[in-house]
């Protein structure tokens, strides 16, 4: 795998999240008790033997960039290639932030042509899953494509790329849908696979043209004129871009095959290293169906719920079908269901808080209730 | 001089440890699992970087394999450095001879050329079998101050006790006038801890004599010590107050991993300012099922648990099926309790597999007359058929 070098884009896809992606890229965004997104990218790049790795973050990426440090967690404090991260202020003067992903890639064009390797993997970085990219570019190369996108069948795909696919797997349309269609359908991850060279082509050629969407000025146009085939990635594949599918993907996590999916099926998934404590369960403590990371302390009720890293629940506390971030405090008596807190969120005593299924509510990072 | 450190830790990590029987079958005694995600030698690396000292000689000998892995680059504890970091130190072959390490006190003499290297003022002798959060500078500053020749720390233990130790005899200031191993008849409670700085060409010139002393046992308690006793060197005893405690038993290492359960016990580990660190196992958050129960208990990542676990500790990446119980326990990182096994007061070995409706351990009330309480032991990799049953203080 050491002929594939990946570049990801830590920004996209960020205006439907609201709340959760004021203080950060999506690819920073909190999920499943102690990861962020960008760490199901970076650890299956690293696990198929992907080490030339470049991030581009457009806005708000000190939190991704205190995440990743120097990318010590996933191996890639290399010598030979490793990690490079591309903030906004790479650009040259003349040139505003990037808007998209085509400038995006244009302006680190020199950094691809640089690279020892010929093919590369463009991804979002608000994907988490578990695969072997291996097996993508086996595909790639049997079916000769010029082009391979992954896909997975889901049950959301409003305002998703939805790619038209051949009984060979070729893709001959792509759909951008503003409303839900027909259900479960093949949705784009948004994660390429195409020699370097060809990237750079497509890329300076539709920069000087002045466009700017990689999916409908780029892949749309070109579906006759080069192979694009699908790959159908199976399992547990979460896209997540807006608070509903966090929300829904979170929670499907719950479900033991689903998590087996996600943490067992290819490599294992690494992330920033905390060093918490185990967590603490003390006597009045109840807890059913949840997912609880390291470093909580637990004296009340919680249910079908996710706790991430240094969460305490006081006692008398019932937190049920909700997701608390990092250093949530829901101090005692407290009633919350539906409830997305985000990173060190405060809940006083006696609080009840309640969103709806369809409509978790959402506690912007650092506030007190 | 270029390289030089103020003061060089070096860790004797070679002890076989057989006290804790299939435990230490496979891995030295500071590789034995310790509160969920630890291992016991994680104490003593992380108080010594936290201490501000970074260069540590760690001298293996008795299955260094597993210890020399764990410990790798020293990155976990931030110990991979550029001057200095962490060194596993085993014994090796020289042109003319090369030998075991014969004692503590060889194992340093064996590698004064690593602690030349860093040509310190101090050097800090630790062992890597003890549960305790300690400042070593501290400690340092005090040996400063006397203008000492050696500091050794020693634990104040209840007085009944303290025949079962190496105790201090020290006057008004400190000063240690006499060491007396185990004594029947004990003039004080000081108990050394096993942990010792010198001021490094003091020692050198000790363990270049007891080297050459063809009776001595090499060792740092038995020679070492008594014979700068008798030549008057200055010797002071530094008093730790904190949580301390000797995990060479079955019986201890039960008791200190129920210590984290006990608010009043003085072992805690949720310390920013002293962090334990240990090599991570990139384990995703503990599941806990529809129908569990957890109750005053640990849990660390990784866990998929469906039964009830009370007063116990449950390592990283363990699984309890459905109506298991466990009770007063720990259950070591990997292992397996099917459902319906019943396990109270014992230890599982990592990677063990305890079958379906088994029973481990009985409920116990107190220690016996000797201190120790009767722990059943199931070892690392061990596989328990169904329905099986070990008794109190049995060791499978």
């Amino acid at each position: 795998m050491s002929n594939i070098m990946g570049v990801l884009f830590a920004s996209e896809n960020e205006s439907k999240l609201n709340e959760l992606t004021i203080h950060r890229t999506a690819a920073s965004l909190p999920f499943c008790g102690r990861y962020r997104l960008i760490d199901f990218v970076l650890s299956n790049f690293v696990n198929s033997g992907i080490t030339t790795i470049g991030i581009i973050a457009r806005s708000n990426y000190n939190s991704l960039m205190d995440h990743i440090r120097m990318g010590r967690d996933w191996d890639l404090n290399r010598k030979n290639s490793g990690l490079a991260v591309f903030p906004p202020f790479v650009t040259s003067a003349s040139r505003d932030m990037y808007k998209s992903k085509i400038e995006a890639v244009y302006s680190i064009a020199d950094y691809i042509k640089r690279a020892k390797e010929e093919y590369i993997i463009i991804s979002n970085g608000n994907v988490a899953y578990n695969f072997d990219f291996g097996k993508l570019f086996e595909e790639h190369i049997s079916k000769k494509a010029d082009i391979t996108m992954l896909t997975c069948k889901s049950e959301t795909t409003a305002r998703r790329v939805l790619p038209v696919i051949g009984k060979n797997g070729r893709v001959s349309e792509i759909i951008f849908s503003n409303t839900q269609g027909r259900v479960p359908a093949d949705v784009s991850l948004n994660v390429y696979l195409m020699n370097k060279n060809l990237l750079l082509e497509l890329v300076e050629a539709a920069f000087s043209r002045g466009q700017l969407d990689f999916e409908k000025d780029i892949i749309l146009t070109k579906t006759s004129e080069l192979k694009i085939h699908a790959y159908d990635v199976k399992g547990y594949v979460a896209v997540v871009d807006d608070i509903k599918s966090y929300y829904y993907e979170s929670m499907k996590l719950l479900n033991k095959q689903a998590r087996d999916n996600l943490f067992d099926s290819y490599g294992d998934i690494y992330t920033k290293v905390k060093d918490s404590v185990p967590t603490v369960y003390a006597e009045k403590a109840v807890v059913k169906n949840s997912l609880i990371a390291d470093g909580c302390c637990i004296n009340g009720y919680v249910e079908n719920s996710i706790l991430f890293r240094g969460v305490n629940i006081g006692e008398g506390a019932r937190v049920v079908n909700s997701i608390i971030m990092e250093n949530g405090q829901i101090m005692s008596n407290s009633n919350m269901s539906y409830v997305i807190t985000d990173k060190n969120v405060t809940i006083k005593e006696n609080r009840n808080i309640s969103g709806f299924e369809t409509y978790p509510i959402v506690i912007v990072k650092d506030k007190v209730v | 001089m270029k390289h030089k450190k103020e003061c060089v830790a070096m860790l004797l990590a070679g002890g076989q440890g057989t006290r804790l029987g299939v435990l230490t079958s496979q891995v030295a005694k500071p590789a034995v699992p310790f509160g969920g995600k630890y291992r016991i030698i994680d104490f003593t690396l992380s108080n010594t970087i936290n201490s501000h000292i970074d260069t540590i000689g760690v001298l293996t000998q008795y299955q260094p394999f597993e210890l020399n892995t764990y410990i790798g680059n020293g990155q976990p504890w931030d110990l991979d450095r550029l001057n200095g970091g962490v060194f596993v130190l085993p014994p090796f072959m020289r042109a003319k001879s090369g030998e075991w390490y014969k004692g503590t006190a060889n194992a340093i003499y064996q590698n004064i050329a690593f602690i030349d290297k860093y040509n310190p003022e101090y050097v800090l002798i630790l062992s890597g079998d003890h549960i305790y959060k300690m400042d070593y500078s501290l400690m340092l500053d005090s040996h400063i101050k006397n203008k000492a020749d050696c500091t050794i720390a020693v634990f104040e233990v209840p007085i009944e006790q303290a025949s079962r130790f190496g105790i201090m005899n020290a006057d008004a200031s400190n000063r240690i006038i006499e060491f007396e191993e185990k004594p029947k008849k004990p003039k004080s409670n000081k108990a050394s801890m096993g942990i010792y700085i010198f001021t490094w060409q003091k020692l050198k010139a000790y363990l270049v004599a007891d080297e050459e002393d063809k009776n001595s046992q090499n060792d740092f308690g038995k020679n070492i010590i008594p014979n700068m006793l008798k030549a008057k060197e200055n010797m002071y005893a530094y008093s730790f107050n904190g949580y301390w405690k000797d995990v060479g038993t079955i019986s201890s290492l039960w008791e200190a991993n129920m210590d984290l359960l006990d608010n009043k016990s003085g072992l805690n580990l949720n310390d920013a300012n002293w962090k334990i660190y240990a090599r991570n196992s990139a384990e995703p958050p503990h599941y806990i099922g529809a129908d569990a129960r957890i109750e005053k208990s640990l849990v660390s990542e990784g866990c998929e648990i469906d039964g009830s676990l009370k007063n116990s500790i449950l390592s990283h990446s363990c699984t309890v099926g459905s109506g298991a119980l466990i009770e007063n326990s720990i259950v070591m990182p990997g292992a397996v309790i099917e459902s319906g096994a019943v396990i109270k007061y014992s230890i599982i070995g990592p990677n063990a597999r305890i079958g379906r409706s088994s029973k481990i351990g009985e409920d116990l009330t107190a220690p016996t007359e000797n201190g120790e309480w009767e722990i059943a032991l199931i070892g690392p990799d061990e596989i328990i058929k169904e329905n099986s049953v070990v008794k109190k203080g049995q060791m499978v």
